[in-house]
């Protein structure tokens, strides 16, 4: 059992090499202080998050997930995180009709610079997701072998 | 109703030496739903049905058939999925020749076994008019409200008549009236807290078997053969029977068709677990409407949202923080 | 000797629930609009009118079972060394399958001639084969798709079951079938059927003879198997099919499985789960290529397995035993009893024209 746990969630990041990763470094290097339950995934553009890394990530556990990439007209590739807009705009209609509440999910533009920034956006996301404790788990559990179990006693066949 | 069939069979007489076929409904073995029926002679038009029970939705045929002439009947909301096609050209419009039909509401064949009990005695005809639909069995109506028995789709048909088509047959007309509709799924969960909505799909998602016939009668699912969820690399969903894994499935099908899908009500209509899996569908496209003031299925020129962006985006707001 | 039994129509739910205090009972129940089996409690709606919408054959073979369990450590001294400890999870659950009609029961007999079949047995299927007592109910109202009396079957028949309920006015009379199905019987409060057992025999006369007709649809392996390189003939059938699964996985007869090893981190399961001809990767090679590569193929290895290939190998049973269920779920409604017919008749024309 991790020393942290019952103080930290679990929080995901997608974070766009070409900005938010390295405000998030920017951050580091200023010796900001900020919540450490986020778990960073870097990847080259925001455009290249598929929605479904976050509803995979929810599905599999996750208390919050947060997309962070470059300021709109300032992506790497020109329009990559104009697409990502759309699209996480439109995930946010799909979580809560699943039962994820929309307060996990959030997606913001920092840049490399922007350690400040960073932090408050790390603290203020985790704040957000602290308020609404650990996501509800399924009834029959997450983990393989439990959810094997349980399906022997209940499910319909 | 009985005119329109005449006439549609005219028509489909006079076209089909241009073509290589024509795709319409036939009777099925099963008395309350009709099935597909691919004409290639003139002797096979004869067996065209056409009346509510007529559910399938035939345009997810045309992208297999690419590069044929191929003829198609369609009713208001297959019409809105023959646009979708266009639009990402998956199909080309010179192949196709389109006879349109304006549609009184499709029948749940479920549902209506359910109402009407044993029909060993034969169904000989179905129709709707105004409030009812009405069975003729053995020569006997049965009359039964249009809410208990029509497919969910058509409580909220937004044009019953095919709007695209190269032939247009019958009378226009409006979307069927269904008075008294139960709450759809959406509204349920509207009403339910976050964590009882999981467990809603958690218990809808236990009883799906994994045979994706929602996939497969889904008119805009193009991969068809390389779906996602049979895919070991990338592995989305794993094979456990988790109601979890279901649910992910669920989540990459209504993702993949978002701004695309026409809630032609396929994907629900084919489960054979009744699960209203539409539900997803209809969300996205409620948040479509509003962020892009867009509906899949009414222009063939337009894009779908997804395909493209806005520099500035009217309808979105940046975060604060 | 074999006795039979009565129980009365308010007696049943409470001797259920009685036995499901000890073993797993599973029946037809109503979940979420639809009739399926599912283990019996006292919340459940037991719903025996009609078949139910999937067939009884994930009691003896899950949609998905954990073959076995794993658990990667890292090895004690050397910090590069894996462990791998496996566990064994075989079934071990008694169970009895209440309310399967005699097609779900006759359809165990298809999987019994694989996975019990002499020169190989499936531990996971036996076991399980062996803790279940299967219980069939005769059909008393056979739905338009229902066509059992074509297969070699009938709504009273007793293949597969250990033990036949025959609904008659106030109850239902209990018949054992097998050694098995008394021994279990024996043991339970039941009152002795005295007289019933005419009445129950006539219910099952009655309603054999009101099953629509129609020629069988055994004896075709020949000609089925003829038309195998017949293209335009599977083409045309497979048509509308849209190479769904639904067929096949509520289909009583259909055994096929695929396995995958699930992996979380250090722990995983080695799953089987249901696998249907109709999909493209049922045949897939690692390569990229695929033996059946459209659905016509595909079809005519559902039909001639189901026809020819399975009664070819298994003394001339047929691998379908008429209960319908993928002729009502087929989302564009195919129907295998057509598709039967016409391959024979096909056969014997171009028979006849090769004799010309």
């Amino acid at each position: 059992m991790s020393v942290n746990e019952g103080k930290e969630l679990r929080i995901i990041g997608f974070l766009c090499n070409w900005c938010s990763y390295a405000g998030a470094d920017t951050a580091g290097v200023g010796r900001f202080a900020q919540p450490t339950d986020l778990r960073i995934v870097r990847l080259p553009c925001t455009g290249r998050i598929n929605p479904l890394f976050i509803v995979r990530a929810f599905m599999n556990g996750a208390d919050g997930v947060l997309v962070s990439g470059c300021h709109p007209r300032d992506c790497h590739y020109s329009e990559g995180n104009f697409y990502a807009r759309r699209r996480l705009e439109v995930l946010k209609a799909l979580l809560p009709v699943i039962g994820v509440d929309p307060g996990r999910f959030e997606y913001t533009w920092v840049s490399a610079s922007e350690g400040q920034r960073w932090r408050s956006v790390v603290t203020s996301f985790t704040e957000q997701v602290h308020a609404l404790g650990p996501m509800p788990g399924f009834k029959s559990g997450t983990s393989l072998d439990m959810c094997l179990c349980h399906m022997d006693q209940t499910q319909a066949l | 109703m009985a005119s329109s069939i005449d006439d549609l069979k005219t028509e489909i007489k006079k076209a089909l030496p241009g073509l290589d076929m024509v795709i319409a409904w036939a009777a099925g073995p099963d008395p309350l739903s009709h099935t597909p029926l691919f004409i290639t002679e003139e002797a096979d038009v004869e067996r065209i049905e056409w009346d509510p029970r007529c559910s399938q939705n035939l345009a997810g045929y045309l992208p297999g058939l690419r590069g044929k002439k191929v003829g198609i009947v369609v009713k208001g909301c297959d019409a809105r999925s023959l646009v979708e096609l266009l639009q990402e050209k998956l199909i080309d419009r010179e192949d196709v020749t389109i006879f349109g039909l304006h549609c009184t509401g499709a029948v749940d064949a479920r549902a209506a076994r359910k109402a009407l009990g044993s029909l060993r005695g034969g169904l000989e005809s179905v129709s709707v008019n105004g409030g009812t639909a009405s069975f003729s069995m053995s020569g006997e109506p049965r009359t039964l409200p249009l809410a208990e028995v029509l497919q969910k789709k058509c409580f909220t048909c937004t044009g019953a008549d095919a709007e695209v088509c190269d032939h247009f047959i019958g009378e226009h007309g409006e979307p069927p009236r269904v008075t008294e509709t139960p709450a759809t799924t959406l509204e349920e969960l509207e009403a339910m807290s976050m964590e009882e909505r999981l467990h809603f799909w958690e218990d809808q998602m236990s009883r799906c078997i994994r045979c994706y016939a929602c996939r497969s009668a889904c008119p805009l699912c193009v991969c068809q053969d390389h779906c996602a969820a049979q895919s070991r690399e990338p592995h989305w969903v794993d094979q456990t029977d988790h109601p979890r894994e279901k649910l992910m499935f669920q989540a990459i099908h209504a993702l993949h068709t978002a701004g695309r899908c026409t809630e032609c009500g396929e994907c629900e209509r084919a489960c054979p677990m009744g699960l209203p899996i539409m539900t997803l569908k209809q969300a996205l496209n409620r948040s479509i409407q509003d962020l892009f003031d867009y509906r899949a299925g009414t222009d063939p020129d337009q894009a779908p949202p997804l395909f493209e962006f806005r520099e500035e985006e009217k309808n979105i707001k940046e975060r604060e923080w | 000797m074999l006795t039979a039994r009565y129980i009365a129509d308010d007696k049943l739910m409470p001797w259920l629930l009685s036995l499901a205090e000890t073993r797993q009972v599973l029946a037809p129940v109503r979940q979420g609009g639809q009739t399926l089996f599912a283990p019996l409690d006292a919340d459940s709606q037991l719903d025996l009118e009609g078949l139910a919408d999937a067939s009884a054959k994930a009691a003896l073979l899950p949609r998905c079972e954990t073959l076995l369990e794993f658990h990667y450590s890292k090895g004690e001294g050397v910090p590069s060394r894996t462990e791998l400890e496996v566990r064994e999870t075989l079934p071990d659950r008694d169970a009895f399958l209440f309310g399967a009609r005699p097609c779900d029961a006759k359809g165990f007999t298809v999987f019994d001639r694989v996975y019990d079949g002499g020169s190989r047995r499936d531990i996971y299927y036996c076991t399980r084969r062996d803790k279940t007592i299967v219980a069939a109910l005769a059909c008393t109202d056979p739905a338009d798709t229902c066509f059992c009396n074509r297969v070699g079957g009938g709504p009273g028949d007793t293949d597969g079951s250990d033990i036949l309920f025959t609904p008659v006015e106030g109850g239902y009379v209990i018949e054992p079938v097998t050694e098995r199905g008394e021994a279990f019987l024996a043991e339970q409060p039941l009152v002795e059927a005295e007289g019933r057992l005419e009445e129950a025999r006539q219910v099952r006369k009655d309603v054999a003879e009101s099953m629509p007709g129609g020629d069988p649809l055994g004896g075709a392996q020949g000609e089925v198997l003829r038309l195998f390189d017949d293209q335009e003939f599977w083409g045309g059938v497979a048509a509308k099919c849209l190479s769904c699964g639904a067929c096949s996985y509520l289909c009583p007869t259909c055994y096929c499985f695929n396995m995958t090893d699930e992996i979380n981190g250090d722990d995983g399961v080695r799953v089987r789960t249901w696998d249907n001809c109709m999909s493209f990767q049922f045949t897939l090679e690692g390569s990229g290529h695929n033996p059946r590569n459209g659905k016509a193929q595909r079809m005519r290895n559902r039909i001639g397995h189901k026809f020819s290939y399975y009664p070819e190998l298994h003394d001339g049973n047929l691998a379908c035993v008429g209960c319908g269920r993928c002729i009502v779920h087929c989302p564009v409604s195919m129907d295998v009893r057509a598709i039967v017919a016409q391959a024979r008749d096909r056969a014997l024309a171009k028979q006849e024209h090769a004799n010309d």
